[in-house]
């Protein structure tokens, strides 16, 4: 277990620094004087140092949703009827199954795993190639889990926010997460390319469209777009991590820093009562 | 039919005690749950117009949420900095940005319904209410609500939608306008300002 938490720190470390040496030349944010302790602290607190880079690769990836993706969801959603919609996102969901259960494993969480494994099977037969989600009507509801967050279990950092061309928002951890998964994925090794391309398109639309409205909630309501995004993928993340235990210790109105922080997510988990 | 004069006062002053005598605390869990329907019976009824609708979610807003407190935190730690003016404005110019930003989001509540999971305490004046939105042919949503209570009056002082706090996500993106205009509350005034239209 030591060697395995020493390990991805070291290779998340290297990624990281190996990215910055990328970016450098894209451009830092050029951080605030020392003399000035909030807006150091304020500086320290985004996690953001390749601010500048990352949001003209947001400009980037707005632009090809707003040529591509966003018409192509927007044709898919309203066109496509409702239950066909799910057929496809359950569909998109079983193959994950693999990756989510190596995940599991990796993470320790047997009893997730042997749901994951439960789940992939059931659909897999009786929901006809994973069309329709036959174990969740039956009670075994999905879980996620990615090796981003694995990394995370393992106590690996984070690093800067990075917003990467395609994929969006992300990290160095979760980046090597993003490609991990797909190495892990059995799906990458025995389909052809044609499968492969069809899906992460699939993938990408079926997403999109189901985030359609809030999408644009949040670009109409938002006083900075990019800094929106940014808290919310952070937020997300964090939840996906706790595997959806409330997060009790975070600071919120009201003052709640007396309350000791819970960063073991067993911990946390165990004081959640099981749905 | 004929019950004296004097009979249905003392039926009148009855019920006036009941009705003031300090009903039995509401839990938290109760107080989401009853704000919960009352929001939802308000802002789903049929042949609302918008700005009927903005007005009821203006009243729920003020009822069920400690804004003031709200506005502070998403303030975060320019709020030491900012001027009396300053706070007084942005207060007002938060709540005008809230409502803004999510009285439209009521308007397709048909079938849709709130279930109240349950609630565990996170500090002694502090509770958390767990929730779920129920959506007819879609996964129900995770809605965790931080309730503060004082004097046995509840406040809702955050909002987590799936583990997302509402009150974080603001706070960041807050602080993210004042490092913009050069680490001044009033820069983050004026964006708000633009926003709501209120100059």
């Amino acid at each position: 277990m030591k060697v395995v938490r020493v390990i991805p720190g070291r290779i998340a470390r290297m990624i990281a620094s190996v990215t910055c040496i990328g970016l450098l030349a894209a451009g830092c944010a050029t951080p605030p004087p020392a003399d000035d302790p909030a807006a150091v602290a304020a500086f320290n607190e985004a996690n953001d140092p390749y601010e500048p880079f990352n949001r003209a690769m947001l400009e980037f990836n707005l632009a090809l949703d707003k040529a591509i993706l966003k018409p192509v969801a927007y044709v898919y959603k309203e066109g496509v009827p409702d239950p066909l919609q799910t057929n496809v996102t359950n569909f998109l969901a079983n193959l994950r199954g693999p990756v989510v259960f190596a995940n599991d494993l990796l993470q320790g969480e047997f009893e997730r795993a042997g749901s994951t494994l439960l789940r992939f099977a059931m659909n897999s037969t009786i929901g006809i190639l994973g069309i329709n989600d036959f174990a969740g009507e039956a009670g075994i509801k999905e879980h996620t889990e990615d090796f981003g967050q694995t990394l995370a279990t393992w106590d690996v950092d984070d690093g800067p926010y990075l917003v990467l061309p395609i994929f969006g928002p992300s990290n160095p951890r979760d980046g090597v997460g993003i490609l991990a998964d797909s190495l892990i994925d059995p799906f990458t090794w025995v389909t052809p390319f044609e499968f492969r391309l069809g899906r992460a398109i699939g993938t990408a639309v079926d997403r999109r469209a189901r985030n359609y409205d809030r999408i644009n909630d949040l670009e109409k309501n938002s006083l900075d777009f990019y800094a929106a995004i940014r808290s919310l993928y952070r937020q997300r993340r964090a939840d996906e991590i706790r595997n959806g235990a409330p997060a009790s210790a975070t600071p919120v109105p009201g003052g709640l820093s007396v309350v000791p922080q819970k960063t073991d997510g067993q911990q946390s988990k165990a004081t959640t009562p099981e749905k | 039919m004929t019950g004296s004069p004097l009979k249905a006062l003392c039926a009148l002053a009855f019920l006036v005690l009941v009705y003031a005598a300090p009903v039995q605390a509401a839990t938290p869990a109760d107080f989401v749950k009853n704000m919960g329907d009352k929001a939802f019976a308000s802002l789903s009824e049929a042949g609302l117009t918008q700005d009927q609708r903005t007005e009821r979610f203006r009243s729920l807003l003020n009822e069920a949420f400690d804004l003031p407190r709200i506005a502070r935190f998403t303030l975060g730690r320019y709020w030491r900095t900012a001027t009396d003016e300053e706070k007084t404005e942005f207060i007002s110019l938060f709540e005008k940005f809230v409502i803004q930003a999510y009285s439209n989001r009521f308007q397709d509540m048909s079938g849709k319904k709130l279930i109240v999971i349950n609630a565990r305490e996170v500090s002694a004046s502090q509770a958390l209410v767990l929730s779920e939105i129920e959506i007819p042919g879609k996964p129900p949503v995770k809605i965790n609500w931080r309730v503060r209570s004082k004097d046995d009056q509840h406040k809702i002082v955050d909002v987590m939608v799936e583990g997302i706090s509402m009150s974080v996500t603001q706070r960041d993106e807050f602080a993210a306008v004042i490092r913009q205009t050069g680490g001044q509350v009033n820069g983050l005034i004026k964006a708000l300002r633009r926003k709501t239209g209120s100059n």
